[in-house]
């Protein structure tokens, strides 16, 4: 399939900085994808780029197959839902969400249809003649939303929308947002430094590190096998296990950890033997046992802290070689004290080796 | 509100306040009085009240002229103030400008330089440019001064607005003058009609600029200084009453749109 976004080596320098460095990116339509990334990492700058706000310093950006990269904003087919959602202010909601179709110069009464299905599409029609002074936030959100959905772009930019709502309202916005992309059926692009935000609602997340690509690829490859230190602890909670690589036997790594010697899924990569190597290993992966297995291996290790979570404990290990592990805990599996001696082991492939 | 001389004993500081209060309309009541005075001399007691002088002023073509020709002048000097402010205020405002506070500081300079000054170069400088003095270059003169007010009520609302406002109307498909025609334009309207309003005022109390730059025709602070000149009759009175009360009006409610746009 012909993606409906592709970036072909684009780069975008500030001065002598470099926002997004050697970008390429395509995108399959249809989908959810986040660009995930701290501050800084250039999702923004990415996302304006196909925006048509920002120019990109050398490369190419296509839309359909089209190379848009130095079209004004107003010549592309795509909006975009701004952080602070931009609403215009003498205008009232169903002005705004009207605003793009009036630009197309749709038939008035068509505008107002197209208008009243939106909203009631985010159970705002009640709502349509309040100005955007007088709505809650969430509301705001959703009128930013309809607004840019209006004129029937082919791609949906969202530039981390939900950071300025508090946490229950995002919860439910970002189940509301996935519905809407299912329903429309459109392409969304979703910027946002929150990883819960990007596992919840994207198809593919775009993890991003100084202006590049660090890793591409659905929710759950991304937290089961990252392919970076900077991925794995980006997203969720991880322990690393850093050693000397003793051997490569059958796609598993022979790890030297803490006086043993411990086992870690490839992950694709290809280390050299005898070299350092590390593995990320998640907490919830670790089993915690009060006795020595008697055929698996396990590092040995004591309790320093534990916190209850309710629906789960987590454990700080301390081990022998000085590291702190995390591991999670079922609260009834096992009643842990702070001070117990413990033993620590994990499915082979349930560890995975970084590439740095 | 804040509480400055708490130790004070309160009745001393609304004392003080009341005080200010007759100082500054003392004089306008006095004023206002003697207007409804059923005599030729300017002077207390009234023993008759009349409305004759207002009757003899509303029908007076030398004044009602006089206000038209103020009207005007300040409606044109509103006109072009307003443009120019506007953009003046837009290039301090523009991405990627250089010297933004040199433009503004010599956009603010006709507002602190002396009327009197002004109005001399202003005088030698359509001489030199070969301008009539008239009606032209009257409102030249006006616009010069008006342009600071127009330029810092607007950048104050221009500094107020969201920057993505203008982006967001790019991306629903407007270019740039539809862009500022639908989406900026509307947003500074409270500050231009403030803007504006301010205008009027300035260009209709203006006498010094009109002075200098002025032909034959006569303005109404032009007009109310040949008849004081003349000597003081409670018609002036009747004059300065109704200016005021106009005014006062339209300032206020200039005000009060200024003060709404704030909230």
């Amino acid at each position: 399939m012909q993606p409906v976004v592709h970036f072909r080596n684009v780069n975008k320098s500030y001065g002598s900085s470099l926002a997004v460095d050697n970008l390429d990116l395509a995108i399959e339509p249809g989908q959810f994808v986040t660009l995930l990334g701290p501050s800084g990492c250039g999702k923004s700058t990415t996302l304006r780029m196909l925006g048509g706000f920002e120019t990109p310093t050398s490369g190419e950006i296509f839309l359909d197959g089209q190379e848009i990269s130095k079209l004004p904003p107003n010549k592309r087919n795509v909006n975009i839902v701004f952080q602070d959602y931009a609403l215009f202010p003498h205008l009232n909601v169903r002005r705004n969400v009207a605003f793009g179709l009036e630009l197309k110069g749709m038939a008035s009464d068509a505008i107002h249809k197209r208008t009243m299905e939106l909203l009631s599409l985010v159970k705002l029609t009640d709502f349509a003649e309040r100005m955007p002074g007088q709505l809650s936030g969430g509301q705001r959100q959703r009128v930013a939303l309809m607004r840019a959905l209006a004129p029937n772009p082919n791609v949906l930019l969202l530039d981390e929308p939900l950071s300025a709502l508090d946490a229950k309202l995002r919860q439910q916005m970002q189940i509301e947002l996935k519905s809407i992309q299912k329903t429309t059926g459109k392409t969304f692009i979703f910027v946002t430094h929150d990883q819960e935000e990007a596992l919840t609602m994207s198809d593919v997340v775009v993890v991003m590190n100084a202006g590049r690509i660090e890793q591409m690829g659905d929710p759950h490859t991304l937290y089961a096998k990252p392919r970076s230190r900077f991925v794995a602890n980006f997203i969720g909670e991880t322990n690393f296990i850093e050693g000397k690589l003793k051997a490569i036997d059958g796609g598993l790594a022979a790890i030297e950890w803490n006086g043993s010697v411990v086992h870690a899924n490839l992950n694709g990569q290809s280390p050299a033997v005898g070299n350092t190597v590390a593995a990320a290993l998640r907490p919830e992966a670790i089993s915690v046992l009060s006795q020595k297995p008697a055929n698996t291996i396990a590092v040995s290790g004591r309790i320093t802290q534990s916190i209850f979570k309710g629906d789960h404990t987590s454990l700080t290990v301390s081990l022998a070689n000085g590291q702190s592990v995390v591991a999670q805990l079922d609260p009834v599996a096992l009643s842990a004290i702070t001070g117990d001696d413990v033993w620590l082991t994990w499915r082979e492939n349930d560890a995975v080796v970084l590439a740095d | 509100m804040r509480s400055y001389f708490s130790d004070f004993p309160k009745t001393a500081l609304q004392a003080s306040y009341w005080l200010f209060v007759i100082y500054l309309l003392l004089p306008l009541a006095l004023m206002m009085a003697i207007s409804f005075k059923d005599a030729n001399f300017v002077a207390f007691p009234i023993d008759k009240w009349t409305l004759k002088w207002y009757a003899q002023v509303l029908q007076d073509k030398q004044f009602l002229e006089a206000c038209a020709y103020s009207i005007f002048i300040a409606l044109m000097t509103t006109l072009f103030a307003t443009i120019v402010g506007v953009w003046i205020a837009l290039l301090i405002t523009t991405e990627g400008m250089i010297a933004r506070s040199v433009i503004f500081a010599l956009a603010c300079l006709p507002a602190v330089v002396p009327g009197l000054i002004n109005a001399i170069s202003m005088r030698i400088f359509i001489r030199v440019l070969d301008i009539p003095t008239g009606t032209g270059a009257i409102i030249l003169g006006h616009t010069v001064h008006a342009v600071p007010f127009v330029v810092i009520m607007v950048l104050t609302r221009l500094r107020s607005m969201p920057n993505n406002l203008v982006d967001a109307a790019r991306d629903l498909g407007a270019d740039s003058f539809v862009a500022f025609m639908r989406v900026t334009l509307p947003y500074l309207a409270p500050a231009l009609a403030g803007g504006m309003v301010f205008c009027v005022l300035t260009s209709i109390d203006d006498f010094v600029r009109t002075f200098f730059l002025g032909g034959y025709q006569t303005t109404l602070p032009m007009l109310i200084f040949a008849k004081v000149q003349g000597g003081m009759s409670p018609e002036i009175n009747a004059i300065a009453t109704l200016v005021l009360i106009v005014t006062a009006a339209v300032g206020l409610y200039a005000e009060h749109l200024t003060r709404r746009s704030r909230t």
